[in-house]
């Protein structure tokens, strides 16, 4: 008998410093967010109105405002990566024969490894 | 029964962990997103008296009497790399609008683009762009038949590798234009600098 109450009062208590263990970050949960939040919400706020409104309306009059909403991010709507090329040089309209040529050369070298494994395991398997 | 009790334990211990650990990812990922919308707002530009802005009209053609340019534009998109479509490379190449960016007129960066050469063909629509001075004139007549007539501020040679995208695209507080093509020393496939022509509007004409 005995050691079945103290299994069952282990298991018992076992069981409630799981549901503990459980409820302990489950509390952190709730208190952590709630400092993050109003912070970074009291200072986004007045950060991003305050430029944006005041630089849209003075500037833009009332035609350009139709336009203006659909774009909060930005005037351009989507940003190029990199920069644009806008040149294409005499000698650069060769650079498919070039290509052309290091193919070719890459495509001989794995031939002729080819060929040269093939002759390997040739002769290891012939003798 | 002892065996049965360590088990209990561990795997008690282990759930608990397992729910410390799983209750702190979230935050990271919350507390990190609103700062990037803080830093999202560019900076304007502080401008003189400029002429009331147009609305929204796509611009169909493209004059420079400085350097004697006037060009039909197309429309350019993105390429699939992301980077910004060019003209296509022909006989007698046009410039292209950028149409993610304002047309010409309209509060903010709008873009058109044109080749300096254009390979076999020699010559590109922008080839003497880097001539333009500052006080000179570009013209852009918009689908509605209104034109926006821009003053260049600048014009500006930069290596490619150190493209200014905030100047060229970021937000501004009036309407501009930019005009790029390539420049600078040659390399095998192309130019090493980009040449950035920087203007303003000073007038419309209807």
């Amino acid at each position: 008998m005995r050691p079945m109450r103290r299994t069952v009062l282990s298991a018992t208590a076992l069981a409630c410093t799981a549901v503990l263990g459980g409820t302990v970050p489950a509390f952190a949960d709730g208190t952590a967010p709630s400092p993050v939040p109003t912070v970074v919400a009291s200072a986004a706020p007045s950060a991003v109105p305050s430029e944006e409104p005041s630089a849209v309306p003075s500037a833009a009059p009332t035609r350009v405002a139709t336009p203006a909403p659909a774009r909060q991010r930005g005037q351009v709507a989507a940003v190029p990566a990199g920069a644009p090329d806008t040149g294409v040089t005499e000698s650069s309209s060769g650079s498919g024969s070039e290509g052309a040529l290091v193919g070719g050369g890459a495509a001989a070298v794995a031939l002729a490894a080819g060929a040269v494994l093939f002759t390997v395991r040739r002769r290891a398997t012939g003798e | 029964m002892t065996s049965l009790s360590r088990r209990a334990f561990v795997t008690a211990a282990t759930a608990s962990l397992l729910a410390g650990c799983g209750g702190e990812a979230p935050h990271r990922t919350a507390t990190a997103a609103p700062r990037k919308q803080s830093a999202s707002p560019s900076t304007a530009s502080a401008t003189s008296a400029t002429p009331t802005a147009l609305g929204r009209s796509v611009p169909v053609r493209l004059r420079i009497p400085a350097i004697g340019v006037d060009t039909p534009l197309l429309a350019l998109g993105l390429a699939a790399d992301g980077t910004v479509q060019v003209p296509p490379i022909t006989a007698h190449d046009r410039a292209g609008w950028y149409r993610y960016s304002p047309t010409p007129g309209q509060v903010g960066p709008s873009v058109i683009l044109g080749h300096v050469t254009v390979g076999t063909y020699g010559d590109g629509v922008f080839r003497r762009l880097a001539e333009l001075r500052r006080g000179e004139e570009v013209v852009t007549r918009l689908e509605n038949g209104t034109s926006a007539v821009f003053t260049v501020g600048e014009v500006r040679t930069v290596a490619k590798a150190e493209f200014p995208t905030k100047d060229v695209y970021g937000n501004v507080d009036r309407p501009e234009l930019r005009l790029i093509t390539c420049g600078g020393p040659r390399s095998g496939h192309g130019y090493l600098d980009n040449v950035i022509v920087f203007a303003a509007l000073t007038g419309t004409t209807s």
